[in-house]
């Protein structure tokens, strides 16, 4: 970790130690949560998207401020079929959104895309993001995992380790439906994204571990590969889980506020009143244009694009 | 869609995921608690429907699959119990101190063991009360901590049927059921996994009246179940997201139905869900023959189910010095 980074984390510690956490609502004004309203904002994902659940954690990690039965938000097993990366370009490619690089580096995205230079013949060939294939442009590399055996500690050669000697199957009576084997599958890695509080920034912020299509842990550098190009190098670091062993990455909240805060004024501002308890919708959505392949669940409980007042 | 008649009832094979985090509290119960005492552990590991048409869920281990360090007495982890998204299914441990020990553990032996108390509990009934015990596993370990490095190979112990079961039809249940006994399931199934008593029972019966209303019953209301006008159907939280293969849990589920009940025709229920809620075009029904001669049932049947890896029969390894190894996070910290 940078030392810049540690310091940082000492300051935030203690600050978090010394001050009282917000009672008072700021989500509009300043688009942060206080911890009741995000125990509010997470009880009303839960019901509204069941896969997510609330969690306690390690014991020892546990927030005096948080209920103990309410320590944080998880949802398990949630599918990445494709790389952020490969996405990114063929979407740039066929002129979709982009991020908007403004000087304030939000991440917002535009709606109609960089015009490209050469676009006269090749609009046939425009991919959908339906049928993206991507082992079509390029195959698919060799996914090294914690698994694999060039780390540079010498694991004992387990893997070469065939075991022929004490079990014994029959084949022909065990049964077993063989997978399809497809690029699919080799493409396709899950990811555990949990959200927690941070009571320094007074916003949610969304971790993340993943799997590969063999179920074992990526490396952190290949989760990096699932985020969008623009945040991957700057707005995702890799640190201690607040509630669980273990490093994980972890999208950065020191924007998070005032990005909400944007997204709520934008919905005032079309006479729609966002409600706290809509705040995780709201954020979840916002995630996804920082991790745009992995498929966690949100549902837009209120149209965005309504208005009350025509 | 449907398969030809007559063809064998094969299943999609359980899958094992295991969080950092049982590897972090193992090895600390293994420093402050264990020290070298190998007998097996209780542990528990966790399952839910498989809820993407894209990915199967696993059988998962996280940190509290394993009793907690500072708990006295007791070296059994308490199950959670009411979660929906993790329904608890008992399993064992056998760690080992030595790769040698690991590599001698008689895993032929072990798995029949495993699979011996399954069988119990099918034939006193207790599989019945408790479902959770029909998926019951089993993993074993060697964990290396000086090298912070962890070889470990799951089982899944699944009773065969002898001759394996028939399979006559397999289709979606929305394409088995009527429109309106599939929106009735679809709602029924729904209130049991929101019911914080039943959302981690993980194998049910559904009966469907004449008026296409469906209702979702414990296994134990089976006697209930028994009218002439009712279509009874076996469900099960099916992991699996294939769409033409039902999941293991159906395996030793058909072995207890078959014992218990005497049935030669079963129609079992993959229930699936779509982010969370039913979704009667990912679940499927099925209708299994069974032929098992009389009395089969004295003996206890053979059982499989060691995990294969990349289709191989070798165990895992994870290596875990990067978040465990207190040299290389001092110098990652510097």
């Amino acid at each position: 970790m940078v030392l810049s980074q540690k310091i940082h984390e000492a300051f935030k510690g203690t600050v978090e130690r010394i001050t009282s956490h917000r009672t008072v609502s700021a989500f509009k004004e300043k688009g942060v949560l206080s911890v009741s309203e995000f125990v509010i904002a997470g009880d009303n994902l839960v019901a509204k998207c069941p896969t997510w659940s609330w969690e306690s954690g390690e014991p020892s990690k546990r927030k005096p401020y948080l209920p103990a039965e309410k320590q944080f938000l998880i949802t398990r097993n949630v599918p990445c079929l494709r790389r952020a990366a490969s996405v990114e370009e063929e979407y740039e490619a066929a002129g979709g959104e982009v991020l908007l690089d403004d000087e304030e580096n939000d991440g917002w995205l535009a709606t109609h895309g960089k015009p490209k230079e050469t676009k006269s013949d090749e609009e046939e060939d425009l991919p959908s993001m339906e049928s993206l294939e991507i082992s079509k442009k390029e195959p698919i590399k060799q996914i090294s995992t914690y698994m694999g055996g060039e780390e540079e500690d010498d694991i004992p050669d387990m893997a070469e380790f065939e075991e022929t000697d004490n079990i014994v199957t029959d084949p022909s009576t065990y049964l077993v439906a063989h997978e399809p084997d497809d690029d699919n599958i080799l493409r396709t890695r899950t990811y555990d994204v949990s959200i927690t509080y941070d009571k320094y920034y007074q916003t949610p912020r969304v971790w993340l571990t993943g799997y590969d299509e063999s179920r074992m842990l990526l490396q952190q550098e290949l989760v990096l590969e699932d985020v969008s190009q623009d945040h991957a190098r700057k707005t995702v670091t890799i640190e201690d889980h607040p509630h669980l062993p273990g490093k994980h990455a972890s999208i950065h909240p020191c924007r998070h506020g005032a990005v909400m805060k944007k997204i709520i004024d934008v919905l005032m501002s079309r006479g729609v009143e966002p409600e706290v308890d809509k705040y995780l919708f709201l954020f979840l959505k916002f995630m996804a244009s920082v991790i745009p392949t992995i498929e966690y669940d949100y549902t837009m409980d209120f149209d965005l694009g309504s208005t009350s007042n025509n | 869609m449907s398969k030809k008649e007559g063809a064998l009832l094969q299943f999609s094979p359980m899958q094992s995921l295991v969080d950092e985090g049982f590897w972090h509290r193992f090895s600390s119960l293994k420093l402050n608690k264990l020290g070298i005492d190998d007998s097996p552990l209780p542990i528990i590991g966790f399952y839910a429907p498989c809820s993407h048409s894209q990915v199967s869920n696993h059988l998962t281990l996280l940190a509290e699959s394993l009793p907690s360090e500072s708990s006295d007495a007791s070296l059994v982890p308490e199950p959670s119990s009411g979660n929906r998204n993790k329904c608890s299914i008992p399993g064992i441990l056998y760690n080992t101190n030595t790769v040698e020990a690991f590599h001698a553990l008689d895993k032929m032996k072990l798995l029949k063991e495993e699979a011996a108390k399954i069988w119990n509990d099918i034939v006193t009934g207790k599989a019945v009360e408790d479902c959770s015990v029909l998926s019951r596993f089993l993993l074993i370990s060697f964990a290396d901590l000086k090298k912070w490095s962890f070889h470990y190979w799951f089982a899944f112990p699944a009773l065969m049927l002898d001759p394996p079961a028939a399979l006559v039809n397999l289709r979606p249940a929305s394409q088995w059921l009527r429109a309106a006994e599939a929106e009735s399931l679809s709602t029924a199934c729904n209130e049991w996994r929101k019911s914080k008593s039943t959302a981690d029972v993980p194998f049910f019966l559904v009966t469907i009246d004449p008026q296409s209303r469906a209702t979702v019953r414990l296994l134990k209301e089976w006697e209930a179940c028994q009218s002439d006008s009712h279509k009874v159907l076996f469900g099960f939280y099916d992991p699996c997201h294939f769409p033409n293969t039902p999941g293991w849990p159906l395996r030793n589920f058909l072995a207890l139905i078959s014992a218990k009940w005497n049935l030669k025709s079963v129609q079992f229920f993959c229930y699936r869900e779509n982010r969370g809620f039913a979704d009667m075009g990912l679940s499927l029904v099925g209708e299994a023959l069974i032929t098992v001669p009389e009395g089969w049932k004295n003996t206890m049947p053979n059982a499989v189910g060691w995990e294969l890896n990349k289709g191989r029969k070798v165990p895992r390894c994870i290596s875990l010095a990067q978040s465990m190894d207190p040299t290389r996070l001092a110098v990652s910290a510097a």
